[in-house]
């Protein structure tokens, strides 16, 4: 019943969780450094920050560059191998839900002719063959996940397998990373204490204006003129947190609106289309917010 | 007549028998006829005065009156014409010597303005109001007294009517009558134009009622020089049909009409006379509201708007009678809307949130921002009702704007304004550092020394103070006062800084905020237009216009002294390093400096016209840096200027101008301040920023608390308060403003200037604002008018104060059973949440019978259902309550009482008494110790809330009360998201019965309050003893219908929120008035109030699942 027959069930390979070019990543600060000491101490990580800083971006990053120093993961075909021929370290995402649980992340039974076979999820598999597992917005995963998170994050390192009745020792190049939001978590969706000292906390923000506008001019494609404005505009933004807005532009909305400028929208209804509206339902804030649009873009 | 006398001298025989002062009068006036007369008509003259003598006892002194005006009067009449004047005094006489007297009196004043038959109709008008009584020969006499005026002012056939019109008043009451010939005699002379409409009026009202006539009268005098003249007629004919109409006095109506108009240009008056005339035949009760609101709506809208906004109205009192007066008294959100739509004119509370938001932005601090008007009021310093300005926390705008022809162009000068008052914030004005570098300059503040200098007469007051106020004031100086006091002429020095300060801000905005670009060029250019070419100008004036014109982008046909036009190039060059990219405050700083050094150099003497050039900024290539030697200059020179003591200047000056050196040397004055860029006080607002921050706790080890004889020392020579130093006299009052401004205590014998936050509080009035904090507006619906009062009712919030904690205690302990059968209820809810589903697609585990019975189709060779699994219920509890309790008056009532089923209705409906009534009922309940309907609300929510802490339920508990729309009381005992504290649970114990009961504000709050919270379920419970009752609740008769239906539209409201409202009462007379406000919403009325501690734990639970 344990023996996976990859031949007729369709079954994504780990290689496909591999990233083979490098993703774009503008460091904020010493964050790369400290991941890699974390990868190679086992230390698990905490990306804490509002929505779309980059937290996504910069494990994809990280994976990526580990695979240069690292052997667990081989390279198969000529095709994995980018310019540097190296790949990256495999990197399993998973967004946590208020529905997941923890079969979810272990894996389950499936129904075959002849009985039942078992099926890895994606925290077995990182744990199983190496790589980093992330699991995106943690809190808003149930409680019952933590009983997994526990054992694999002290230095224990165990997936306890409830349903297979079996506990697997982790990989050595497995590695936790969590992101969080502190912005809007309300009491009740807190992270507690015992999971979140088990960490160590990287914080992210949004980057400088310099740092952003050329974020955004490169994932966009704007001119730097345009990217400028847009960051901008980001900060101004920012600065309505907690002032009418719940939260401040992410550089991800900039970056649509850049998309949508360089595809011939004009910059006023593609902020408003990706910014104004996107970010609130309230018409007054809506209405201050393309205040400052209008006194920005022509 | 009776017999002439053949001679004079018996004439003067006859007159011998009466008192001298005939005879007296005779003599006089045959010497002056004598030579001009026929000794017939002599004798015929004279004859007249003795028959009029001899008529009664007391005519001798008609015949005296009668001698002494006839020499004047013969000058105009024939002799023949003079006697039948003559004789109809007579006739007078013969019937009242008073009233010939008078009639004699006016004598030519009255005969030159009469036709001969005029005359003699005119002495009929006097006799015919003559009855025989003493009153009526006072009437008659004031009437011929009167009569010059009147045939001045009116023609003699209205003079008839007049007369008409007070012989029928007359019969009623001659008092009366009498009053009304005055008041005419007085009024109508004053506005001649309209004497015949106002007669016509007068004709009606008396027609109508005869009393109203003199209030009429009175009210046109009191009004009609309000109303501008060419309009008079037609206010007057207004008035007449408000007499024919019955409806209201003319005079009350004269009053509100004629206020009304006052306050309207003439220009605007027709069209509200035309709207009224339309009002008064459709609906007159409506006309004295309509008089209120019409001068604001005219004063807003032009004419064709305003007609527009008027039709709109006109339709709907036909559809919707109720709806149509609202509108026109401007109590619905239809017609202000309509308004606000219609007009052109931006209003600042209407866009303050917006632009408050826009500004934080901008800024990246809590700017707030507020009218003029009030900054003004604060008095520390800004004195202009209308400029914009700010003082480093709040941006201060006009309170209007109607510059443009369009509503858009309106708001995007507010828009413009804004950004640049909050480029001080963004840019950092007031951040300035003395020794903080400037980008493009070579900076020369290190190299000069600023010297303090007091003003002679407060350090010599107190010179034992003087050594340790020193010591404070280096403590205390800003930045911004260590700058200026570099500067001999203060004032030069902060003009130059203020110009290219707000031209760099200016420069910058416009640079980093491309979509604004234009319109604020709009505005610039439209201040240029404005400012007037000011004449006799002198020199140092001349050329800090042409700095400040630069600075709001003027190149061409700069205006300069023509002898320096070298130094203005310098200065436009030292202007464009400030105006570089990137530039900071200290490059406004080090610019100041080298101006100020040009201009000390030159004497303020004026420039005549020839002398004058005109100047082209061709914006020639400036190196990027400034070079030594160009620094070096400036230096010396300023050390130059920086030697003269101010004083010393003025003396100098005051010697020169003896000597006749410089005779045309002039003190110098201000430029007048840009519209948009108001008035800008840099040391000022460090020095409130300084106070502000010695306020924060941090702060005050740091820096050593000021006093306000120090502070006041300090703004000795602040020139920035000059503009206010006039009204404010005492800089003593003034030092205490600032400190009170900056949250400081200040000695509590000194007044402070200008007004606290203001509330209005008229029932009838209009909208309100919240301006407090901590104070919220709502609308209120008004059913007849199916719409909303915008704006009308005012909540405070505010926390209750703790109390013991034994209620709590107490509470508990006295519940003990029930709250463990409640917690026990409760604990099951938890679990509810967790049940499994089965037969689910995907879950945690087989669902075991589901796989069997797949196995088994499967074997059967049916296709196997692929729902095998069973996962967890994914309903996770995510609920959020908010629990409002009734804390008004009536819940005092003991619950004995109320079980007794009387019917609160049956109170008395006025407040004061009503308050009354309650207190002597719930005098009797305390007598008798029984429980008060609160008392049980207090106990069943402690209960509740003693379970809620079982589950992870989000829940406020609120009470509500209050006098009046203006004061809605909302009382916070737990918020929505405060932990249930030991200080929460004190709370409980200072719930108290308080005033009346406005549900719908109160529900409106706890709907926002509940709008703010994110769940999945939100419960709105309301849990009261009976109906909403206030004061002032709309239109007596209907309070308790209006009440109940704003209080249901308030549920409804919630309703459309994905609010869950319920109403609970303990009211059982209740069940009516529930009906209709809750129809379809859910409510139960609680027969037996002791089953309330029981019941809302248990609806609760109902609710929230
Ligand atoms: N420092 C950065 N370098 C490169 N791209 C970035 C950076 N920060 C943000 N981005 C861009 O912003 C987008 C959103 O970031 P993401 O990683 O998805 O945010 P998060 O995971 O924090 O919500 C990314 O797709 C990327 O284009
Ligand atoms: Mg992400």
């Amino acid at each position: 019943m344990s023996t996976v027959k990859t031949a007729d069930v369709k079954e994504i390979r780990l290689e496909e969780y591999v990233i083979r070019t490098e993703p774009y990543y503008l460091p904020q600060g010493d964050e790369i450094s400290l991941f890699e000491v974390a990868y190679h101490e086992k230390l698990p990580v905490l990306l804490k920050g509002p929505t779309g800083v980059g937290k996504t971006r910069f494990v994809e990053y990280m994976s990526w560059r580990l695979g240069k120093t690292l052997t667990t993961a081989k390279p198969k075909e000529k095709a994995d191998r980018d310019n540097d021929g190296h790949v990256g370290i495999p990197l399993l995402t998973v967004a946590c839900h208020e529905d997941m649980t923890a079969s979810d992340l272990v894996g389950r039974y499936l129904i075959e002719e002849e009985g039942t076979r078992w099926i890895d999820g994606p925290l077995t598999r990182a744990v199983r063959y190496g790589g980093i597992c992330y699991l995106d917005e943690v809190v808003e995963a149930r409680k019952d996940t933590t009983v997994l998170i526990h054992p694999l994050t002290d230095h224990r390192r165990i997936l306890a397998m409830e349903k297979r009745g079996t506990i697997m020792e982790a990989h050595e190049g497995f590695l936790m990373v969590i992101s969080y939001n502190p912005g809007y978590q309300t009491a009740l969706k807190d992270l507690k204490q015992s999971t979140r000292q088990r960490f160590i906390a990287l914080e992210f923000d949004f980057p400088p204006k310099e740092i952003e506008a050329k974020v955004v001019a490169h994932e966009s494609g704007v001119d730097s003129e345009t990217a400028w404005q847009l960051a901008k505009l980001g900060e101004k933004v920012r600065n309505l947190r907690e002032h009418g807005l719940q939260e401040g532009a992410s550089t991800r909305l900039l970056i649509y609106a850049g998309k949508l400028i360089l595809r011939g929208v004009s910059p006023r209804r593609a902020c408003k289309v990706a910014i104004v509206d996107a970010l609130t339902d309230d018409a007054q804030a809506q209405r201050s917010v393309q205040e400052v649009v209008t006194s920005i873009f022509e | 007549m009776g017999v002439v006398f053949p001679s004079i001298p018996a004439i003067e025989q006859e007159l011998q028998r009466f008192p001298a002062a005939v005879t007296e009068e005779f003599q006089r006036a045959r010497q002056r006829l004598e030579p001009g007369m026929t000794t017939d008509d002599l004798l015929a003259w004279g004859s007249m005065g003795v028959s009029l003598a001899q008529q009664t006892i007391r005519s001798w002194e008609v015949a005296a009156e009668y001698y002494r005006v006839s020499s004047s009067v013969l000058d105009d009449l024939p002799m023949d014409r003079f006697l039948s004047w003559a004789q109809h005094g007579e006739t007078l006489c013969n019937q009242s010597p008073p009233v010939a007297l008078a009639y004699f009196r006016v004598g030519r004043d009255a005969t030159s303005m009469l036709t001969t038959e005029q005359l003699g109709a005119w002495a009929q008008m006097g006799l015919g109001l003559y009855k025989g009584t003493w009153k009526s020969s006072i009437m008659a006499a004031r009437f011929f007294e009167t009569s010059p005026a009147m045939l001045q002012a009116l023609s003699f056939a209205q003079v008839g009517r007049l007369v008409g019109l007070l012989d029928t008043v007359t019969q009623q009451s001659s008092d009366l009558a009498l009053d009304c010939l005055s008041l005419a005699a007085e009024t109508l002379p004053r506005v001649p134009e309209s004497s015949e409409a106002l007669l016509n009026l007068l004709a009606a009202v008396s027609a109508k009622s005869w009393r109203d006539t003199k209030g009429s009268l009175e009210g046109a005098s009191k009004a009609l020089p309000k109303v501008s003249r060419e309009h008079r007629a037609r206010f007057l004919s207004l008035a007449e049909k408000v007499a024919a109409s019955d409806h209201g006095s003319v005079a009350a109506f004269m009053q509100e009409a004629s206020q009304a108009l006052s306050q309207i240009p003439p220009e605007a008056q027709p069209a509200l006379l035309s709207m009224s005339e339309v009002i008064l035949a459709k609906r007159p009760t409506l006309l004295t509201d309509f008089f209120r609101s019409g001068p604001m709506v005219l004063s807003r809208l032009r004419d064709g708007q305003a007609e527009t906004w008027f039709v709109e109205g006109l339709k709907l009192l036909e559809e919707n009678p109720d709806a149509g007066v609202a509108f026109f008294k401007l109590e619905s959100s239809r017609s202000e809307e309509l308004m606000e739509s219609l007009s052109s004119t931006v209003e600042l509370p209407r866009i303050k949130d917006l632009l408050r938001m826009y500004c934080r932005a901008l800024a990246g601090t809590t700017v707030e921002i507020a009218s003029s008007k009030d900054l003004a009021q604060k008095g520390i310093g800004w004195v202009d009702e209308t400029e914009p300005t700010t003082e480093g926390k709040t941006v201060f705008l006009p309170p209007i704007v109607d510059r443009h022809q369009q509503k858009d162009e309106n708001f995007e000068w507010y828009k413009v304004v804004s950004t640049h008052q909050v480029a001080h914030l963004e840019f950092e004005s007031f951040g300035f550092l003395y020794d903080e570098p400037s980008v493009s300059f070579r900076d020369l503040r290190p190299k000069l020394t600023p010297k303090r200098r007091k003003k002679m007469g407060l350090a010599a007051n107190q010179p034992q103070e003087a050594a340790q106020d020193g010591q404070a004031e280096q403590e205390w100086l800003t930045d911004a006062q260590k700058f200026f006091d570099l500067f001999p002429e203060r004032r030069i020095a902060l003009d130059i800084f203020t110009v290219l300060e707000d031209g760099r801000l200016d420069t910058r905005v416009k640079r980093e905020y491309a979509g604004l670009r234009k319109a604020y060029g709009r505005v610039q250019q439209d201040t240029i237009a404005l400012r007037p070419l000011e004449e006799g100008q002198a020199a140092q004036e001349m050329l800090i216009e042409f700095l400040l014109r630069l600075s709001l982008g003027q190149r061409m046909k700069l205006i300069i002294p023509a002898k320096y036009e070298a130094e203005a190039r310098k200065m436009a060059r030292v202007a464009r390093r400030v105006f570089k990219m990137g530039t900071q405050v200290e490059d406004t700083a080090e610019g100041t400096l080298r101006v100020y050094a040009i201009l000390a150099q030159i004497p303020n003497e004026r420039v005549p016209q020839d002398e004058q050039a005109e100047y082209d900024d061709n914006a020639e290539q400036d190196s990027d840096q400034e070079s030594e030697g160009e620094s070096q200059e400036f230096l010396e020179q300023l050390m130059a200027s920086q030697d003269q003591e101010p004083g010393e200047e003025q003396e100098k000056e005051q010697q020169e101008s003896q000597e006749g050196q410089s005779p045309d040397q002039q003190p110098y004055s201000s430029p007048k301040d840009v519209d948009y860029r108001g008035s800008f006080k840099p040391e000022l607002v460090q020095l409130l920023n300084k106070l502000r921050e010695g306020q924060q706790p941090q702060g005050e080890q740091q820096t050593q608390q000021i006093d306000r004889t120090q502070l006041q020392e300090m703004l000795q020579n602040n020139v920035e308060l000059e503009a206010a130093k006039g009204d404010i006299k005492s800089s003593a009052l003034f030092a205490n403003n600032l400190m009170r401004e900056a949250g400081m205590s200040q000695s509590p014998n000194m007044p402070a200037m200008g007004q606290g936050p203001f509330v209005h509080t008229d029932d009838e009035g209009g909208p309100l604002e919240a301006r407090e904090p901590n104070t919220f507006v709502y609308d209120e619906w008004d059913f007849r008018a199916g719409d909303y009062k915008p704006r009308w009712c005012l909540v405070r919030e505010k926390v209750v104060p703790e109390g013991e904690s034994t209620f709590w205690r107490q509470t508990i302990a006295a519940y003990g059973p029930l709250l463990g059968q409640i917690r026990r209820q409760f604990e099951m809810m938890v679990p509810e949440s967790f049940r499994r589903m089965k037969r689910q697609p995907d879950g945690d585990d087989f669902d075991l019978d589901a796989t069997l019975e797949a196995m088994i189709d499967k074997r059967s060779g049916v296709t196997p259902s692929d729902k095998v699994y069973w996962r967890r219920n994914k309903i996770q509890r995510d609920v959020a309550v908010a629990l409002l309790l009734d804390m008004s008056a009536s819940t005092a009532e003991a619950i004995d009482e109320s079980t007794r089923g009387q019917d609160d209705w049956d109170g008395p409906n006025d407040p004061a008494e009503y308050m009354a009534w309650l207190r002597a009922r719930r005098g009797e309940g305390a007598r008798r110790q029984h429980k008060r309907i609160i008392d049980i609300e207090k106990e069943s929510t402690v209960l509740l809330m003693q379970a809620l802490s079982l589950l992870d339920d989000k829940f406020g508990i609120y009470g509500f009360s209050g006098y009046g729309r203006e004061n809605v009381e909302f009382s916070v005992i737990k918020d929505m998201n405060e932990p249930l504290t030991e200080t929460v649970r004190r709370r409980m114990d200072r719930i108290t019965p308080m005033h009346a009961t406005r549900m719908g504000p109160a529900i409106r709050h706890a709907t926002r309050k509940l709008e703010l919270t994110d769940a999945k379920t939100k419960v709105l419970l309301l849990l009261s003893d009976g109906r909403p009752q206030d004061r002032g609740y709309s239109r007596e008769g209907v309070e308790k219908e209006y009440a109940v239906h704003d209080t249901k539209r308030a549920l409804t409201e919630a309703r459309s929120k994905a609010i869950t409202p319920f109403c609970l009462t303990v009211d059982k007379a209740g069940h009516d008035y529930l009906k209709t406000m809750c129809q379809d919403m859910g409510y139960e009325v609680l027969a037996d109030i002791w089953t309330l501690p029981e019941r809302l734990p248990y609806l609760y639970r109902r609710l929230t699942v």
